[in-house]
C-alpha cells in the first residue's frame, strides 16, 4: 500500500458486469471500501446507457460512456503511478508486480497514443523504484546506455512544433518509451541523463522562465543526491542510476528555482516525466491537484473536457508548489490538468 | 475421494485443531508463508516469515478415539533462514520461507528443503530416543575423570531417553539466483530438483551445492523490454525429465529436458485465448498464474490465476478442460483490489490424494473445493467461531448482488486482510491443512 495522505480521493471507475456505477472511498484499508457509497441509478443513468463494456482497446461512442472510460483509465493510470513511485522497502518490491503494473502504464500509454491520432503521449518511463536487487538494471547499464543516442528518447523537435493539441508528440525512434520495470534503466533516466549531457554543450533554447525547468533540474539533483554518484551535470551512462522513482523522496526534491534550467527543447519527454512524478510527489503536499471527484468535475457537468484550456497561468500557480509557495490552483476540475498539464508545459518549453 | 469414495459434498468436514496465537495481533514473523505434507502424510511442515520451520507429527491413532485421525502436534521447531544483508546492493535478503518441499524417506530421518528469497537448504530431522551412558573416561554429566582413577573399564550402553527431534542443516545452495525464488521442486528421480525465480530455473543435484545447472532463462537482453517473469514451476511427479513453469501472462510452458540442455524452448505452450467479453484493464493481472500443481498421476496439471482455477490436460494446449470460479463475485471489484494491492495476492492450490478434488483458498478466510467429477463446489470457512472440536464446517455463501439471504455474505462485508493463500491436502486421507494469516487450521472429515 502507498502512503498517500490524500484525503478521501474518490475513485471512480466502470463497473463492466454489474451495471452499477460506485464510487469507493479510503485507500489504506484491506476492507472492501467500507466507505463506498452507490450512486443513485439516476445519476448515472446517462453514462450506463450504450456504455461498451470493458473496451480495452476500442473505445465507447457516445460521450457519456466514453468519459467514463476515459476517467476510470486516468484513474488506473494515476494509481499506477503512485505504485510503482510511492516510497517504498525495497522489500517489498516484486518483480512481478512492478512488471504487471509497469503493463498496464505501457498498455494505456498505447491507447492514449492511438486515440490521440498518432500524437502520443510521452508518458514517464514508469519506472518503479530502484531495486538494487535486479542486477538486469545493473547489467543493462553498460550494455546499454551508451549506444543510445543522445536523443533516441527526447522528443524531436520537429514534431513539437507541429503539435497544438492536447498530447505531446514524442515517439522516440525506437518507438514508444519502453518503461523498465526494473529500476533504472528507463527512458526517463537515461533522458534526463541526455539532458545531462546536453547541458553543458547546448545553447538551451527553452523559455526564460526558469521555473518549468526547475523540477527538471533539481530532479536531476535529486537523482544525484540518491547516489548515483554522477558527476553534477554530465551523464555517465555506465554508472548507476537511480531511477527517478527511486522516490525523489519529496524532500529530496530541492525546488530551488534557481536551478539552472538544464532543459532543452528536446527535452520534454524527461520534462513530462519529471511533471508526472511530481504531480504524483504533489499529491502528497497539495491533494487538490489529485482530488478528482468525479461528482463535481465529471459526470454531473457532463462529458469532461478531455482537451481543457489551461492558461499559462495556470500553470504557473501549478508550478509554484515546487517552490515551496502556497499551492493557488484551487481544486477546480484538477483531474483535467493532468494531461493538459503536461501539454502546454511542454509547449511553454518548446517556446512555442 | 481418497477413502470415502464420496464427492466432496459428501464429506464434512469437521473442525480438528488450530496452531498459533490467539489474538488478533499478529507479530509479523508469526506469519505463515508455506504449508506442506510430506509424502506420508505423518509430517506437516509450515514455514513463517520469521524464517522459522514447525514440524507437527501425526499421533498414532489410538485405540480410545477410533473414530478420529491421529492429531498433529508439535514435533520439531527451527529456524531455517536468517535474515541477511547483500551489502553490494544495500538490501536487506528477507528470512521469509518461501517453500518447503520434502523429500521421500529413505531411512529413519526425514529431509526437506525450504528455501527463502535466495538461498535454498536441506535440512536433516532426525530422532534421537536413546543415548549412551556409562563411559569411562567421562562423568555422567560430562566432566572428565582423571585416567588414573580409572580402575576398571566398561562398556557403554545406550539407554532410552526422552525422544529428542535435532534439525541439521545438511546442504546449503546459496548464490545461485540473482532473482527472488519462488518455486523448489524435488524431482521423481530423488536426485535433483530445481529451484525458479522471476527469470530463471536452475537445477541443482543434492549432493553438489557449489554448482547449479541453469535450464530456463527468460531475461530480455534489454530489461526494458522484460513483460513477463516466472511465477511458478514444478516438476513432472512421474517423468524426470518433464518440468513445466507458469507466467505472469497466464501461460504455462511444458519443457523437456532431453530436448536441450538449456529449455528456452518450451515443448508445449499453454495458454487460454482470453474471453473478449471478460475484457478489462485488469485482464493480464489477473490472468498471472500464482500456483502450478501437477496431480499425482500426473495426466493434469491445475494452474491459478486470480480469479479461478483451471485443471489441463497435458495433452491439451489450447484450452484447459476444466475451470472453476472460485470469487467470481470480485471480477466487478477489480479497480479497487488493483488500489489496495489485493489483486496481487498469489494464492496457491493443490489437489487431494486421488485427484478428484481441488482445493484453494479465497478471502475472509474462506477456502474453496471443486469436486472434479461432480462438478461440486464448497466454499467453508476458517475460523475461531467454528473452531469447536469435531464440529461440522457450515457451507458458506457469498452473495454478489441482489438480496442477500439469510447466512450469506455480501461483497461488501469480505474481509481482504484475511486471506487463505497456503493449503494442503493429506496426500491418502481426507485431512486438510489451511493457513490463514498466523494460525494453522487442520480440518478432517467427520469418520462415522
Amino acid at each position: 500500500m502507498y502512503s498517500s495522505s490524500r484525503p478521501d480521493s474518490s475513485l471512480l471507475y466502470r463497473d463492466f458486469q454489474c451495471s452499477q456505477l460506485v464510487i469507493f472511498t479510503g485507500v489504506n484499508s484491506g476492507y472492501m471500501l467500507g466507505k463506498g457509497a452507490k450512486r443513485k441509478h439516476e445519476e448515472n443513468e446517462d453514462e450506463l446507457e450504450g456504455a461498451a463494456p470493458a473496451p480495452a482497446s476500442g473505445e465507447p461512442a457516445d460521450g457519456p460512456s466514453k468519459a467514463s472510460y476515459t476517467l476510470q483509465r486516468q484513474t488506473i493510470f494515476n494509481m499506477s503511478l503512485m505504485k510503482l513511485y510511492s516510497q517504498r522497502a525495497p522489500a517489498d518490491a516484486s518483480l512481478e508486480r512492478r512488471v504487471l503494473i509497469n503493463n498496464m502504464l505501457r498498455r494505456i500509454q498505447d491507447e492514449l497514443k492511438q486515440e490521440g491520432a498518432l500524437r502520443p503521449l510521452l508518458l514517464p518511463a514508469s519506472s518503479p523504484p530502484e531495486d538494487p536487487a535486479d542486477e538486469g538494471f545493473r547489467e543493462a547499464q553498460p550494455a546499454f546506455a551508451v549506444p543510445a543516442a543522445p536523443d533516441s528518447c527526447l522528443t524531436p523537435a520537429s514534431l513539437l512544433e507541429d503539435d497544438t493539441s492536447l498530447f505531446c508528440t514524442s515517439p522516440p525512434p525506437h518507438g514508444p518509451p519502453r518503461p523498465a520495470p526494473q529500476a533504472a534503466k528507463d527512458s526517463f533516466s537515461s533522458a534526463l541523463d541526455e539532458i545531462e549531457e546536453l547541458c553543458p554543450a547546448t545553447a538551451t533554447t527553452s523559455p526564460s522562465d526558469g521555473t518549468p525547468s526547475a523540477p527538471l533540474s533539481t530532479e536531476a539533483q535529486s537523482k544525484d543526491k540518491n547516489g548515483s554518484q554522477r558527476p553534477g551535470g554530465s551523464a555517465s551512462p555506465a554508472e548507476e542510476r537511480t531511477s527517478a522513482a527511486d522516490p525523489a523522496p519529496p524532500n529530496g526534491l530541492d525546488m530551488s528555482p534557481s536551478a539552472p534550467p538544464s532543459s532543452s527543447p528536446s527535452s520534454s519527454s524527461g520534462f513530462l516525466t519529471d511533471l508526472a512524478l511530481d504531480d504524483i510527489l504533489f499529491a502528497d503536499i497539495d491533494t487538490s491537484m489529485y482530488d478528482f471527484d468525479p461528482c463535481t468535475s465529471g459526470a454531473g457537468a457532463g462529458p469532461p473536457k478531455v482537451a481543457p484550456v489551461v492558461t499559462a497561468d495556470d500553470l504557473v500557480k501549478t508550478l509554484s508548489p515546487y517552490s515551496g509557495g502556497s499551492p493557488s490552483s484551487g481544486p477546480s476540475q484538477p483531474f483535467k490538468m493532468d494531461l493538459a498539464e503536461l501539454d502546454h508545459i511542454m509547449e511553454v518549453l518548446v517556446g512555442s | 475421494m481418497a477413502g470415502a469414495g464420496g464427492g466432496s459434498n459428501d464429506v464434512q468436514w469437521c473442525f480438528s485443531q488450530v496452531k498459533g496465537a490467539i489474538d488478533d495481533d499478529v507479530a509479523e514473523a508469526d506469519i505463515i508463508s508455506t504449508v506442506e505434507f510430506n509424502h506420508s502424510g505423518e509430517l506437516l511442515a509450515t514455514g513463517d516469515k520469521g524464517g522459522r520451520v514447525v514440524i507437527f507429527q501425526q499421533e498414532q491413532e489410538t485405540k480410545g478415539q477410533p473414530h478420529s485421525r491421529g492429531e498433529y502436534n508439535v514435533y520439531s521447531t527451527f529456524q531455517s533462514h536468517e535474515p541477511e544483508f547483500d551489502y553490494l546492493k544495500s538490501l536487506e535478503i528477507e528470512e521469509k520461507i518461501n517453500k518447503i518441499r520434502w523429500l521421500p524417506q529413505k531411512n529413519a530421518a526425514q529431509f526437506l528443503l525450504s528455501t527463502n528469497d535466495k538461498t535454498i537448504k536441506l535440512w536433516k530431522i532426525s530422532e534421537r530416543d536413546k543415548r549412551p551412558e556409562g563411559y569411562n573416561l567421562k562423568e555422567e554429566d560430562g566432566r572428565y575423570r582423571d585416567p588414573s582413577t580409572v580402575t576398571t573399564l566398561r562398556v557403554p550402553v545406550f539407554r532410552p531417553m526422552d525422544l529428542m527431534v535435532e534439525a541439521s542443516p545438511r546442504r546449503v545452495f546459496a548464490n545461485a539466483h540473482t532473482y527472488h525464488i519462488n518455486s523448489i521442486s524435488v524431482n521423481s528421480d530423488y536426485e535433483t530438483y530445481l529451484s525458479a525465480d522471476d527469470l530463471r530455473i536452475n537445477l541443482w543435484h543434492l549432493e553438489i551445492t557449489d554448482r547449479s545447472f541453469n535450464i530456463v532463462d527468460i531475461k530480455p537482453a534489454n530489461m526494458e523490454e522484460l513483460t513477463e517473469v516466472i511465477t511458478a514451476a514444478e516438476f513432472h511427479p512421474n517423468q524426470c525429465n518433464t518440468l513445466v513453469y507458469s507466467s505472469s501472462k497466464g501461460t504455462i510452458r511444458l519443457c523437456d529436458m532431453r530436448a536441450a540442455a538449456l529449455c528456452d524452448k518450451h515443448s508445449k505452450l499453454f495458454e487460454e485465448p482470453e474471453d473478449p467479453s471478460n475484457r478489462s484493464f485488469f485482464s493480464e493481472i489477473i490472468s498471472s498464474i500464482s500456483d502450478v500443481k501437477f496431480s499425482h498421476n500426473g495426466r493434469y496439471m491445475m494452474t491459478r490465476d486470480y480469479l479461478s482455477v483451471k485443471i489441463w490436460d497435458l495433452n491439451m494446449e489450447n484450452r484447459p478442460v476444466e475451470t472453476y470460479q472460485v470469487h467470481e463475485y470480485l471480477r466487478s471489484k477489480l479497480c479497487s483490489l488493483y488500489e489496495n494491492d489485493c489483486i496481487f495476492d498469489k494464492f496457491e492450490c493443490c489437489w487431494n490424494g486421488n485427484d478428484s478434488v481441488v482445493m484453494t483458498g479465497s478471502y475472509n478466510n474462506f477456502f474453496r473445493m471443486f469436486e472434479r467429477g461432480h462438478r461440486r463446489d464448497l466454499t467453508l470457512e476458517a475460523s475461531r467461531e467454528s473452531s469447536k472440536p469435531r464440529a461440522v464446517l457450515k457451507p458458506r455463501k457469498v452473495c454478489a448482488g441482489g438480496k442477500r439471504k439469510k447466512d450469506e455474505i455480501s461483497v461488501d462485508s469480505l474481509d481482504f486482510n484475511k486471506k487463505i493463500l497456503h493449503t494442503a491436502w493429506h496426500p491418502q486421507d481426507n485431512i486438510i491443512a489451511v493457513a490463514t494469516t498466523n494460525n494453522l487450521y487442520i480440518f478432517q472429515d467427520k469418520m462415522n
